[in-house]
């Protein structure tokens, strides 16, 4: 008699905990497996993993897609920075002629001496300015800033360049005034 | 301070240096000194120089005086170059001693706040040791790490790795807090500096920053460099012909200094100053302040307005002297006196950025 009650009971205790199992199996256990074959539980588990399989999708494009930006960004500024040293080298190439012909104009008679050390002075200065610049945009990658310090690091050399180049024009005036 | 330690461990290094290791030009040295120093020196004592002697002369002659053999003169107007270390300067400040944190440098990017107080190096404590004895626990070879204990400003105590590593400071620094314009600068490279400050009001402007909005300069490490650089930053915010102030040469001779033309800024200005702000920072400061361009906010200046040349002798070696004084443009000179402030603050507010630029605020909201 108590065995015909019993199992009766259980098996409607049974059925209700099926029916209030959630139908995501990772907090289920074995009612929410019931629940889940028994109430077309698993196409909605099969659509969310569609759906987050979707959504790890759009985030790893939306990572190629930043990591392609900073990649051309990157490569932009290297190509700014490659111009800045090619600058730099045809600057120092002119500073090297400049620093030459000062020399020989301090061999020449009847130059103004003073004038003439006052200028191999400024030369050899600016020469060393220019050598600080190269080494400068060389160790740009490797100066430990971040990128925008690195950013920042490359607007201060350009102004400083440009600085230089209105120095070096000066003293190139200076030269071709003494040389005549 | 730093001035004073400098010239400390200059004249060990003279005292160190062995008998006869040296052989100064001293014809050629006296020579200079009688034709072009500010003040010209006693001519007996000119005659009684010798080798040995030479250090101790140029200290009582002129503070500011000194004679590099050629193997150890570097110049002071090229500016930084790249240096392995920590990424900070030492400020030593009564008993103790304090790191000026460069940005981007290992420090910083480890995290320590500017202006933490140094307490031990690798577990050593630092009490009682000057800043070269300091120096010399942090120095070490590159990519190698070195354990700091720091007291942060007005907090606790921590412990913090920092790797010594190559590094090349910006010549111009933005500095925290970064929601305003603070730019840190703290030496005045000829030729380098001004155009540094410009590309990075102007970069700052490009990121949002007000081009009129105020403009604080933080000098409070600047020990001096280029006299004429420091006269062409000023020129950046003044007027084209404003004067900037007369270089008194020799004698009677002076010559004024006024604001060149270009690109100018009229954002209100703060200069934020201490007693490591000397020489050309004070000029540069002087001449923006007696003009009225600028506010000063901090602490007296070292008192430094004579200008110095490096004049190389014969044999590759180097002779400093005092040739020129520069004086403001109302007149006075700072040597001697400093700079004083607009508002003065204590020795321990002019360690906090952040509460010096509250003070700034206030000061132009009229408070």
């Amino acid at each position: 008699m108590r065995t015909a009650i019993l199992i009766p009971m259980l098996l409607t205790a049974m059925l209700l905990g099926g029916c209030a199992g959630q139908h995501d199996p990772r907090t289920g256990g074995f009612f929410g497996g019931v629940a889940g074959l028994g109430s077309g539980g698993y196409k909605d588990r099969v659509a969310e993993r569609e759906a987050r399989l979707e959504e790890l999708r759009a985030t790893q494009r939306e990572l190629d897609a930043e990591k392609g930006q900073l990649e051309t960004q990157k490569s932009a500024v290297q190509a700014l920075v490659d111009k800045d040293q090619a600058r730099v080298k045809a600057m120092q190439a002119e500073i090297a002629a400049l620093d030459k012909k000062t020399k020989s104009l301090a061999a020449q008679d009847g130059a103004d001496a003073q004038r003439v050390a006052d200028l191999q002075k400024r030369v050899a200065d600016l020469k060393g300015k220019m050598n600080r610049q190269a080494s400068s945009l060389d160790d740009l990658e490797g100066s430990g800033l971040g990128d925008a310090d690195m950013d920042l690091r490359r607007k201060q050399l350009e102004k400083q360049r440009d600085a230089l180049r209105k120095e070096y024009d000066l003293l190139m005036k200076m030269q071709m005034e003494l040389a005549q | 301070m730093r001035v004073a330690s400098f010239w400390m461990l200059a004249a060990m290094l003279a005292l160190m240096t062995p008998a006869g290791a040296q052989c100064a030009p001293l014809e050629e040295i006296r020579r200079i000194l009688l034709r072009e120093a500010l003040v010209p020196p006693n001519h007996a004592d000119l005659e009684k120089l010798d080798e040995a002697g030479l250090p101790a002369f140029l200290e009582r002659f002129d503070p500011y005086a000194r004679y590099f053999p050629a193997r150890e003169y570097q110049s002071p107007v090229t500016g930084r170059e790249a240096w392995i270390g920590i990424g900070a300067e030492l400020i030593a400040r009564g008993e103790g001693i304090y790191l000026s944190v460069f940005r981007g440098g290992a420090a910083d990017t480890a995290g320590v706040p500017d202006r933490s107080r140094l307490l031990a190096v690798d577990g050593k404590a630092v009490a009682g040791l000057d800043a070269q004895a300091v120096a010399a626990l942090l120095r070490g070879e590159e990519d190698t790490l070195v354990r700091l204990t720091l007291a942060r400003p007005g907090g606790a105590d921590f412990d913090v790795r920092v790797a010594r590593e190559a590094f090349k400071p910006l010549d111009v620094e933005p500095v925290p807090p970064g929601d305003r314009q603070v730019l840190r600068v703290r030496e005045f490279v000829g030729g380098m500096t001004r155009p540094a400050l410009q590309a990075t009001i102007d970069f700052l402007a490009r990121k949002g920053a007000g081009r009129d909005g105020l403009l604080i300069i933080d000098l409070r490490d600047a020990g001096g460099g280029d006299l004429y650089e420091a006269f062409d930053m000023a020129g950046m915010f003044l007027p084209a012909g404003t004067l900037l102030g007369t270089i008194q040469d020799r004698g009677e001779m002076a010559r004024a200094v006024r604001a060149p033309s270009g690109e100018k800024y009229s954002m209100p200005l703060a200069l934020i100053v201490g007693p490591d702000t000397a020489s050309s920072a004070e000029i540069f400061a002087g001449a923006l302040h007696r003009q009225g361009r600028a506010l000063l906010v901090g602490r007296r200046t070292h008192g430094k307005c004579s200008s110095q040349t490096d004049a190389r002798l014969s044999d590759g070696s180097v002779l400093r002297y005092t040739n020129r004084d520069v004086l403001l443009p109302d007149g006075s000179s700072c040597s001697g006196a400093g700079l004083v402030p607009d508002r003065e603050v204590s020795e321990a507010e002019l360690m906090d950025l952040a509460g010096l630029v509250r003070v700034v605020d206030s000061i132009l909201a009229g408070k």
